[in-house]
């Protein structure tokens, strides 16, 4: 064991230094960068890679396609990890955002995925002035009200965080009056005690009792809870109508829905927002009598959606994650809003500032989950939301409502 | 009434799995006072095997009859195998190596390889939670208030006829009394002429092997895996050895299933989000007022 | 430029623990301090500075488990409990939460009293338990303190944390939105807890500490007050946590229970082990090295090696293999970590007669 000294060691710490030297050494001026902070490793890659894959993809269509760029431009990912020995951190989201903003070919960033990242990501990408699109963050607190000012205060009228997902208020509030209209009236809910999931279920509550639903009781799981048997089986003895939940498929959902059968809650319509549309995959058949909203028209009149399903499955072997389709929809807002930038500035590099500009500028890009488009806070424009029911690993289209933003 | 006993069975039912797993770590813990942090990972990698089996004979449903005696029996013994090999092998290339070094070192080199085996399970299947085929017809019992569903038998029936197999085994064999002669005094047992390293990795190898079936057993209960199970479920049962006094086999069968009932009743009555807080409240709470457990003899520390 | 700052710390420390000449130290002393003092005009890139202060803040955090670990042998697996106390006092009293603005240099030392106290109160009872169960007995403790600040959603936020905190100011001049003056407050609080630890290490209740690490009961025999000892250097490993919690809080301008996971206990640990415990100067090797490893190379591994390689490998997969087998490896050929302390590399060789041929 001699040979394993220090010098050793500080070998190994010269040959990184020596790696990333080497790979710092690309930049023609011709190439832009996008950069991509999701959680990437451990417990949260099961959200995270598909949420990548989504994005690549439209990264790779804009390279497939001659015209995507004006100028001959060239978009590269630059994708960081922030996941910390593998759980989310926004700590290191804090960095890679950092890191992004250091790089000037960096000119849009896609990310986070988590709610508690992107609030310690906004004020930087803020004080950058560098467009940040997320494709999943729902807490309403990023974009909405005195909260989402607080993330501004850097540049206080000048808003660079934009996501393509809906809000949990918005959310909740159709999940509410779906139930209803379904006849739904005695509703227990559970939600996973995350970000997403808790505004998400809190939000339904509320809705849900005003509009004249029962609330039999409303519980918070533990993460990494395996076994919701005792869960149900108190859930069991109150019979509701519906079970609502607020997570998503890996944080709970697939269990609880699988789990229901196993205390006789079978035949219990079970529901949930846009976190558990791939219900099917770990529920299987027991997903048959799920409900779940999307914010986005009926997707089976979109034949965008259906050919992102096929490329997808076709480019990764493997099943649309939750949120792939937003991360493809979040992708090409920022390639499309690149590409205006370029054109008006001559068909040569934009700046930051132009980027961002025409990103907030978005109006009706056809997206896999419909025509995009941005409010003054960054939010979707998009005022419909959809009800799928899952019917043998399918979803099928029950029925939309318009919520008119609020 | 009727509640209360079904919550029992609840978490008998889960207390039967943590159980099988907390064996292993008592065993473990018993011989070479390592607290084995891969073993929670072993018992996932249990579910995996058992549902690489099912790929392989194209199992997707319930089975019956003979068919399910041999397709379960084959998983559930691939599961076991497979997990008890992968723990000797652990040991043999490197706990046994660092026996000597202070407890820090195993410690760790055990927390490195739950690393490396959840990111092995992530390569091999994904990082998504996967479904488990529903292997077995799942009638419910009525005895008098108590409803029991056929799974919730077989995991406490397995877990019960586990335990007695390997207290005959620790009990009446020749490689049983090794091992109790190991735990007791290495170094003396060494001098009666006992292989050390063969009972230390037939420990090993037992432990495994209950890991692994407890994975099946989850895997056939829940219909479902997750790479990242193990962390978890692997932190409850090593209290559940505590609680029932680390190094008694008997004791981490009873700390099991009360652990699974404290889960189980905590759920129902505080609220899922507190069953985590007030399952490591009572190992906190045992450490300080019955550190040897509820089963376990007084120990001092070994100087 | 991070990496050169890495790499030249890392490299002045076990130059000056090799040579030891006291010459040769002062130079590299002296040097250093300037060299450090220098970096944010120097590196003038936010990005690295930020994560410079990342490490420095895990330099902080591995200092202070160390007088736990390293110095009196006290397993702790739930450090990140007292980093979150820290964290959640700043976030909690210096935030519109509670509409309560304290002033950040106040809740320094509030924040570390706290965590303390709260060491002292888990302590009590279960210091005079054995080893592996007081590791235990911390696990616990790391599990329950994130998984209650989630759950207490009306005050802490729960799971969405408290975010928008206090901007610190010195002396009426804001610290800003950028890394640099939070890096001098970290540099500060790295110097300042090596001044702390060293001379505990040097005093009488060192000495008591090392007495308990090896010898427990010939300690307590030899008239050293063992629970006393074992409680201080529990509260001082405590209070330090607490302390880089508060300036960790105010930094990221953010608290939330998912930051103070176990993994983050492991991850100080871990950085002990492979820097050498019980060693101020392997600590904070360890510290920097892993540091680095985890908040700069494996987030960008990808890029990394695919850039030297020309491949498309996509690595990010493997982080946290990539990162298990550093523990493995390392246990396995170095258990002592790169830059153990004398005393601790002969426990650790005497300890260790059947190790096989190098």
């Amino acid at each position: 064991m001699r040979w394993f000294r220090p010098s050793a060691s500080l070998a190994a710490i010269v040959l990184c230094l020596g790696l990333t030297a080497c790979a710092g050494g690309s930049g023609d001026g011709k190439t832009i960068k996008i950069g991509i902070d999701l959680p990437l490793s451990g417990a949260d890659a099961s959200v995270g890679r598909s949420t990548l894959n989504g994005m690549l993809l439209a990264i790779g269509h804009a390279a497939a396609s001659k015209n995507a760029l004006p100028g001959g431009f060239t978009i590269e990912p630059m994708q960081l990890d922030d996941a910390v020995q593998g759980v989310h951190s926004p700590q290191q989201g804090v960095a890679n955002v950092r890191t992004f903003v250091a790089d000037p070919s960096v000119l849009a960033v896609l990310g986070p995925y988590n709610s508690n990242v992107a609030a310690a990501e906004i004020p930087i990408t803020n004080e950058a002035g560098l467009a940040q699109i997320s494709p999943s963050t729902v807490s309403d607190g990023l974009t909405i009200g005195p909260d989402a000012a607080k993330l501004r205060r850097a540049n206080p009228t000048q808003n660079a965080f934009f996501r393509v997902c809906t809000t949990d208020a918005r959310q909740g509030a159709a999940g509410a009056a779906f139930a209803l209209k379904l006849g739904l009236k005695n509703a227990y809910i559970i939600d996973d005690n995350e970000t997403y999931g808790l505004d998400l279920a809190n939000v339904f509550e509320r809705d849900y009792q005003e509009k004249g639903g029962v609330v039999l009781g409303h519980d918070h799981i533990a993460k990494d809870t395996q076994d919701f048997k005792s869960l149900l089986t108190k859930i069991a003895a109150k019979k509701p109508d519906v079970v609502f939940y607020g997570g998503t498929t890996s944080t709970g959902a697939g269990l609880i829905r699988q789990q229901m059968f196993d205390v006789g809650m079978g035949g219990v319509a079970f529901m949930g927002g846009d976190g558990i549309p791939d219900l099917a995959t770990v529920a299987g058949a027991r997903a048959n009598g799920t409900f779940y909203t999307v914010a986005a028209p009926n997707a089976e009149k979109l034949p965008s959606a259906g050919a992102f399903v096929k490329a997808y499955e076709a480019a990764y072997h493997e099943p649309v994650g939750p949120y792939s389709a937003n991360a493809y929809a979040a992708a090409q807002v920022a390639i499309a809003a690149i590409a205006r930038a370029i054109a008006e500035n001559g068909n040569k590099l934009p700046t930051r500032a132009q980027v961002l500009g025409a990103v907030a500028k978005t109006r009706d890009l056809s997206t896999p989950i419909g025509k995009i488009g941005f409010d003054a806070n960054g939010d979707v424009t998009e005022p419909v939301l959809s009800l799928y029911a899952i019917k043998d690993g399918k979803s099928i289209f029950v029925d939309q409502i318009d919520v008119k933003a609020k | 009434m009727h509640e209360f006993l079904a919550q029992l069975m609840n978490g008998i039912s889960l207390g039967g799995i943590y159980a099988l797993v907390a064996i292993g770590y008592t065993m473990v813990y018993g011989i070479v006072e390592l607290i084995n942090f891969a073993h929670g990972d072993v018992y996932t990698l249990g579910s995996f095997f058992a549902l690489a089996v099912f790929g392989a004979l194209g199992v997707s449903g319930e089975l019956h009859g003979p068919a399910l005696a041999i397709d379960a029996g084959l998983a559930l013994l691939v599961a076991a195998v497979c997990c008890g090999l992968i723990g000797t092998l652990l040991e043999r290339v490197a706990y046994r190596r660092l026996r000597g070094a202070p407890r820090l070192a195993p410690l760790i080199t055990a927390i490195g390889f739950s690393f490396v085996l959840e990111n092995a399970m992530q390569a091999w299947k994904g990082s998504a939670p996967l479904p488990f085929p529903a292997v077995f017809p799942n009638p419910t019992f009525h005895i008098g208030a108590l409803d029991a569903t056929a799974q919730q038998a077989f995991v406490v029936g397995l877990a019960i006829v586990a335990m007695f197999v390997l207290q005959t085994f620790v009990e009446r064999t020749r490689t049983g009394r090794a091992m109790r002669a190991v735990a007791q005094d290495r170094q003396a047992a060494s001098l009666m002429g006992i292989d050390v390293d063969r009972t230390i990795a037939i420990t090993f190898l037992i432990a495994g092997l209950l890991a692994g079936t407890a994975g099946f057993v989850s895997g056939v209960y829940y219909q479902s895996t997750w790479f990242l199970n193990g962390f978890a479920a692997g932190l409850k049962a090593f209290t559940a050895a505590v609680l029932g006094g680390i190094g008694n086999l008997a004791g981490a069968m009873l700390g099991g299933f009360l652990i699974g009932i404290v889960e189980s009743f905590a759920t129902w009555k505080i609220g899922g989000q507190w069953s985590n807080v007030t399952v490591f409240a009572i190992l906190i709470l045992v450490l300080v007022f019955r550190p040897s457990g509820l089963l376990g003899e007084t120990v001092s520390e070994k100087v | 430029m991070i990496y050169l700052y890495a790499f030249g710390t890392v490299a002045a420390i076990v130059a000056a623990a090799r040579f030891a000449s006291p010459r040769i130290t002062r130079i590299l002393v002296i040097g250093g301090t300037l060299a450090l003092l220098a970096a944010p005009w120097i590196v003038r890139n936010d990005a690295s500075l930020n994560a410079m202060v990342d490490i420095a803040l895990y330099v902080v955090l591995a200092l202070g488990l160390n007088v736990t670990v390293g110095y009196a042998g006290l397993l702790d697996l739930g450090y990140a409990a007292f980093f979150a106390i820290g964290a959640y006092t700043y976030g909690l009293l210096a935030s519109p939460q509670f509409d309560l603005h304290l002033p950040f240099w106040a809740l320094l030392p509030l924040a570390a009293g706290l965590a303390a106290l709260f060491g002292l109160l888990l302590g009590t009872p279960t210091l005079r338990l054995r080893g592996d169960y007081l590791a235990i007995v911390t696990l616990g403790f790391g599990l329950i303190v994130p998984q209650v600040l989630q759950n207490l959603t009306k005050y802490t936020g729960g799971p969405n944390g408290v975010s928008a905190l206090d901007i610190p100011s010195f002396f009426g001049r804001s610290f800003g939105t950028g890394a640099t003056a939070y890096y001098f407050v970290t540099l500060a609080a790295v110097v300042g807890v090596i001044a702390i630890v060293t001379n505990a290490r040097d005093s009488r209740l060192g000495r008591a500490w090392m007495a308990i690490r090896e010898d427990e009961l010939a300690a307590a025999h030899m008239g050293v007050n063992t629970t006393g000892a074992k409680l201080a250097a529990f509260a001082l490993g405590a209070a330090i946590a607490g302390l880089a919690g508060v300036v960790f809080a105010a930094k990221l301008s953010l608290v939330s229970p998912d930051l103070f996971g176990f993994q983050v206990s492991v991850l100080i640990l871990s950085m002990l082990v492979l820097g050498g415990m019980g060693n101020v100067a392997g600590v904070v090797v360890g510290a920097i090295v892993l540091g680095l490893v985890n908040g700069t190379i494996l987030p960008q591994i990808d890029g990394i090696v695919n850039g030297v390689l020309h491949t498309s490998v996509d690595l990010t997969n493997y982080n946290f293999f990539i990162y298990g087998a550093i523990l493995v490896l390392l246990m396995l050929f170095r258990p002592e970590g790169l830059l153990p302390n004398r005393e601790r590399r002969a426990e650790l060789r005497a300890a260790a007669p059947t190790e096989g041929p190098a």
